[in-house]
């Protein structure tokens, strides 16, 4: 009883601000705003219409509103979440909902590319000493790659060769998928719509 | 398990409504609105006008209590406001200021 936890029950309703330093389970409602320290836990069950902003958050319920949260949202199978989310990491598992936008901070996507172009770039210098001259006109030199040699007696003709190969060979364009694709791709009807309802009201 | 608590460091401003029991150690500002019991332990504060049938109060209340059944101020607890309520009890050591209506 000593150690903080914080439960909104099953047969709660919470609307306002709810904010504070320790763990919060929902299991009921909460409409408004939940701004914690520590982590949030929306029970399967629960129901959310609130922006958020924790430490973490693990969603096992239903939210409606955005989320932010220092370190981690953990959606799991049974969470349904609309609404953007923002935190440095982001787990959705297979059967997750989720609908909006994720913002995981700045990230370098050339960061990883970038780093393998330089070392070959770096590799490349002992070679463009060796010549230079006959091959100036023909190509830029900075395409020249370090290629073994097998004929050094022409060594003018190897440089120009090489970029046009490559030219020759770009790299696989983002072609427009075959209709076949695109057709699969369209979603069955969500689940979530209470079809058999309305129809059992239009009967009565 | 299927009690709200409201632990010592949450603050809540706003409306809690629902058919559980309530216990709140911490604040609560608003309005509490309740088929059951709630329970304001000694770090529980709470400034609100409060609806329900039974509520003991350990802690501080500042506002309107009314209660189907009955309310009860124990020896550490701190009440300000009016009270409605068929039952009340005021333990001794018990702080209240306020008016008490028994419906007599």
């Amino acid at each position: 009883m000593n150690e903080p936890i914080t439960i909104i029950g099953t047969d709660t309703v919470v609307s306002g601000n709810l904010e504070g330093d320790e763990d919060l389970t929902i299991e009921g409602r909460v409409e408004g705003s939940i701004s914690l320290s520590k982590t949030l836990t929306i029970e399967a069950g629960g129901v959310v219409r609130a922006n958020i902003n924790v430490r973490n958050a693990i969603i096992s319920g239903v939210l409606v509103g955005n989320i932010e949260a220092q370190e981690s949202v953990h959606l799991t199978e049974q969470g349904r979440v609309v609404g953007d989310i923002s935190a440095p990491r982001v787990i959705l598992v297979d059967g997750a909902s989720f609908r909006g936008n994720i913002d995981m901070g700045d990230i370098d996507v050339d960061a990883a590319p970038q780093t393998t172009r330089t070392r070959s770039r770096a590799a490349a210098p002992a070679r463009a000493t060796e010549e230079p001259t006959a091959a100036e006109e023909a190509a830029p030199v900075r395409m020249r790659r370090p290629v073994p040699v097998r004929t050094p007696a022409k060594p003018a003709e190897k440089p120009a060769a090489q970029p046009a190969a490559k030219a020759a060979a770009p790299a696989p364009a983002a072609r427009p998928l075959p209709q076949k694709v695109l057709n699969k791709k369209i979603p069955p009807a969500p689940k979530v719509r209470a079809v058999g309802k309305a129809k059992a009201k239009k009967k009565s | 398990m299927a009690n709200t608590v409201i632990g010592s460091s949450i603050v809540i401003d706003g409306e809690i409504s629902g058919e559980e029991d309530l216990i709140i150690q911490g604040t609560v500002k608003g309005r509490i609105v309740l088929k059951e019991n709630v329970y304001i332990e000694e770090s529980g504060i709470v400034e609100a006008d409060i609806e329900t049938s039974n509520i003991e109060v350990s802690g501080q209340v500042t506002g309107n209590i009314v209660a189907t059944d009955k309310v009860e101020i124990t020896a550490g607890g701190r009440a300000v406001g009016d009270i409605k309520a068929p039952r009340i009890l005021i333990a001794d050591g018990a702080i209240f200021k306020g008016n008490v209506d028994m419906d007599v």
